[in-house]
């Protein structure tokens, strides 16, 4: 190649790079304009005054300043709340201790490679977790509410849903990337399905299910401080009825508390499976 | 068994095996401990009648076909909520991640202690919580539901966005450096190309998740098909209830499926 | 006056390796300087000391009348404007394409705007491209630069050096990620456009043999000390098998 040849070539090569590059930018700028437009009408749609959302800064900083700050945390340590508070932490233990015997199973009969069955019990599996991750856990609890009365029974029941949901889709995400070898070795001996479960699979995810289990209740615990905004026992109950008053001060006490048990159970369930490990 | 089997295992002495034991005996106790009281003492059995009637309160809920049609535009608006709070979310996490990474924070560890200290009030709140302060200061409707969205994620971006910027590689950095550009410059064509595709999964990850916390912000007033389901049970409505419940799980379905496709094809 | 003057640097890192203990190497006009020296001898931190990368303890860096060393931070960033780098890892920003990884060398001069949108302008796209020919890159600018080979990616990281215009190229290492045969034709590029476009190099090599075919000059360093420069033509073997013998 001579280097006339040469620069000529980069010369048709530069050329249609930017035709190309202009052609992008005004794609670019295409997108940007639909963008805005879309944000406009969303806007529109959400019937949100502009106004408003400029004038909402100033109510905003009362509400961080004099509402809120200090946290009542006496309040919180009234027996009534203090008791609210242990029944929000045995709903939470029920409902994933319950929610997680649910979802073994389900994790094991949802995982596309061992499952018993792939045309029937895997879909039925899968239909399960998937639905019980897609139903709000607060409406699920309104509806038991509704059907069983209030109090944390309900809770605990939504509990129940929200770890199968949770926990069954990590667990069988563990169970589908276990080595299959193993499992085929324990089939090979002549092994039933739940033979095949117990020594050859529940080995492999042992460490990781109960990473997940923990994980799991972790997670409840944090939902069930609020199922008492429905009527489905614990401590939210409390949180509802001191906002409604506008008793701020209280409420932000809860708050608090909700906050520090939160953090609390995160290093509870960190140290758990660190030292599970 | 023979006995060759009922020899100890080394690894195990009887005493460990036996101390494991109670422990589960122990937990399981206070289980059903808590059974007893969460189940039988505070439950009202008496009221709730019998399992033919918990059936047929129960079949009240299942969603009236006819009315889903009225679900969709509370629908659409929720998804819009989600959209906002996601921005939100993404526009505030971006400082606070840069206060929040260890490896670019300013002032450390003033800056960075703040930065996480946000992070974990984000985290550790639920969306309800913040939805139910917003309405208070600011009325009804989507607007206190967005900010109570944006607060609820803002945590959860900030610190994936962190962690990809403590994670970056210093090589091309320094190559950037070695050109003679500056911060900017190195941090456009270091750093962001780096976190790029990581901190878009997350937005929509978010996204996703957003999409679910909005459909029951409504429940105190904070926009979206939450309220719709509230108003039907306050009117006893409640197949068009199981309604509003049916729209939502779809809808959350399809969102799922979606962000897991697109996220899967990022990487 | 030479090009570079390197004088008395000395580097202890944080962790308390002392890497340079002294060095001084000066390099003029269009020579090719081999840093020859075992793993852990120093030759990348005198390498990175000359730009700053690693700020040197004390010592002073002379390039072309400037003293490096004294610099402050934007003059600096000029000054590395004329010092193309060439990494061992190549250092490439995978996620860009082949064609921005080049261009990404016009960043020391190029404007802030047009870095945000990555506009690089018409003329530095052009050159760019024709650098890439140049290195045989020509047909891949469009990938992204995780997609390309070892050898690819070194090739894109010395466009990205000449993209700068240096007036030398620092070269840490250059084949120690390839294997000999590409390591080889990478070095025949190198070379020849340092002689071609008369940029003179300071590259750093483990390898005896790499260093007596492509250098003017070795320079051996062992332990962050200078223990021998000599012209590659005159320099006896019994000497570089001595840096050998001593630290292995
Ligand atoms: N960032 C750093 N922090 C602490 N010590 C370092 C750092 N970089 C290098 N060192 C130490 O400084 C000494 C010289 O390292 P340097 O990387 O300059 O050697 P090198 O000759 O380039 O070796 P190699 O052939 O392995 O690349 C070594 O003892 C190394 O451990
Ligand atoms: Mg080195």
């Amino acid at each position: 190649m001579t280097s006339d040849e040469m620069t000529s070539g980069i010369d048709t090569i530069h050329q249609s790079y930017l035709a190309d590059r202009r052609i992008r930018r005004i794609w670019k700028f295409v997108i940007l304009l639909m963008t805005l437009t879309f944000g406009v009408w969303t806007v529109d749609v959400l019937n949100i005054p502009i106004e408003r959302v400029l004038r909402m800064f100033g109510p905003l900083a009362t509400m961080v300043t004099e509402r809120l700050m200090p946290p009542d945390l006496y309040y919180v340590m009234e027996p009534l709340i203090l008791a609210s508070i242990l029944e929000t932490i045995e709903m939470s233990v029920l409902g994933v201790v319950g929610g997680l015997l649910i979802a073994m199973p389900m994790a094991w009969l949802g995982a596309w490679n061992v499952t018993p069955n792939r045309n029937f019990i895997y879909p039925m599996a899968r239909a399960v977790i998937v639905v019980a991750r897609a139903v709000p856990t607060l409406m699920w609890a309104i509806l038991l509410v509704a059907i069983f009365g209030f109090g944390p029974f309900a809770g605990t029941l939504a509990l129940l849903k929200s770890t199968i949901g949770f926990a069954g889709k990590l667990m069988a995400e563990q169970v589908e990337a276990i080595d299959m070898e193993r499992v085929d070795a324990v089939r090979a001996t002549g092994a039933n399905e739940i033979q095949v479960f117990f020594y050859g699979i529940l080995p492999q995810v042992k460490p990781a299910w109960v990473g997940i289990s923990i994980y799991s209740w972790d997670s409840g615990f944090r939902g069930s401080t609020i199922l008492g905004f429905v009527g489905a026992g614990g401590m939210g109950l409390y949180l509802r009825a001191q906002i409604s008053v506008m008793e701020y001060h209280t409420a932000m006490g809860l708050i608090t508390a909700v906050i520090g048990l939160v953090i609390l159970s995160e290093a509870l369930s960190h140290y758990l499976r660190h030292k599970l490990y | 068994m023979s006995d060759a089997a009922r020899v100890e295992n080394p690894l195990r002495p009887g005493r460990v095996i036996l101390r494991r034991y109670a422990a589960y005996l122990a937990a399981t106790l206070a289980v059903l401990a808590m059974a007893q009281q969460i189940i039988v003492a505070e439950t009202d059995w008496a009221r709730m009648g019998s399992a033919a009637e918990l059936l047929r309160e129960a079949a009240a809920f299942l969603p009236n076909l006819a009315f889903m049609p009225e679900v969709l535009f509370p629908l659409l608006e929720t998804l819009l909520m989600a959209l906002w709070g996601t921005a939100m979310a993404v526009a505030l996490s971006i400082p606070i991640a840069y206060l929040a990474a260890k490896n670019i924070s300013p002032f450390y560890p003033l800056a960075y202690g703040f930065g996480r200290g946000v992070i974990v009030l984000s985290r550790s709140t639920h969306e309800i919580i913040f939805a139910l302060l917003f309405v208070s200061a600011l009325g009804l409707g989507p607007l206190p539901g967005i900010l109570a969205l944006g607060c609820r994620s803002v945590g959860f971006m900030a610190k994936t966005t962190a962690e990809a910027i403590e994670n970056v590689i210093p090589g091309p950095i320094e190559a950037i450096e070695a050109t003679g550009a500056g911060p900017i410059k190195v941090f456009l064509f270091g750093v962001v190309p780096q976190v790029f595709p990581i901190w878009v999964g997350n937005v929509i990850f978010q996204l996703d998740i957003n999409l679910r916390r909005a459909s029951i912000l409504g429940l105190v007033g904070a926009g979206g098909i939450g309220l719709m389901f509230a108003e039907k049970m306050q009117m006893l409505e409640y197949d068009k209830a199981g309604s509003v419940v049916l729209g939502i799980t779809a809808m959350v379905i399809v969102g799922e499926y979606f962000s897991n496709r697109i996220r899967t094809r990022l990487i | 006056m030479a090009l570079l003057e390197i004088s008395q640097i000395r580097k202890t890192y944080a962790t308390g390796e002392v890497a340079l203990r002294g060095v001084d190497i000066s390099l003029n006009g269009e020579e090719v300087v081999a840093v020859l020296g075992l793993s852990g001898s120093g030759k990348s931190t005198l390498l990175r000391c000359i730009n700053r990368l690693v700020e040197p303890d004390s010592g002073t860096v002379m390039l072309d009348g400037v003293n490096i060393t004294k610099l402050n931070k934007s003059a600096l960033r000029k000054a590395r404007r004329n010092m193309g780098m060439i990494f061992q890892e190549f250092n490439l920003v995978e996620r860009l394409t082949v064609l921005e990884n080049v261009l990404s060398g016009t960043l020391g001069s190029s404007g802030t705007l047009r870095s945000i949108f990555r506009a690089f302008k018409p003329e530095d796209v052009k050159r760019g491209m024709a650098l890439c020919a140049r290195v045989g890159i020509i047909d891949h600018i469009r990938k992204r630069a995780d997609q390309l080979s070892g050898g690819q990616r070194q090739r894109v990281g010395i466009a990205r050096a000449l993209m700068q215009r240096p007036k030398i190229l620092l070269v840490d290492e250059p084949t120690s990620s390839l294997d000999p045969k590409i390591g080889a034709e990478v070095m025949d590029l190198m070379s020849s456009i340092s002689k071609e476009d008369g940029i003179p190099m300071l590259i750093s090599v483990h390898d005896v043999q790499l260093a007596k075919k492509y250098s003017d000059r070795i320079v051996g360093l062992q332990n962050g000390l200078k223990i021998f420069d000599d012209r590659t033509a005159t320099v006896d073997s019994e000497s570089l098998d001595r840096i050998y013998d001593m630290a292995s």
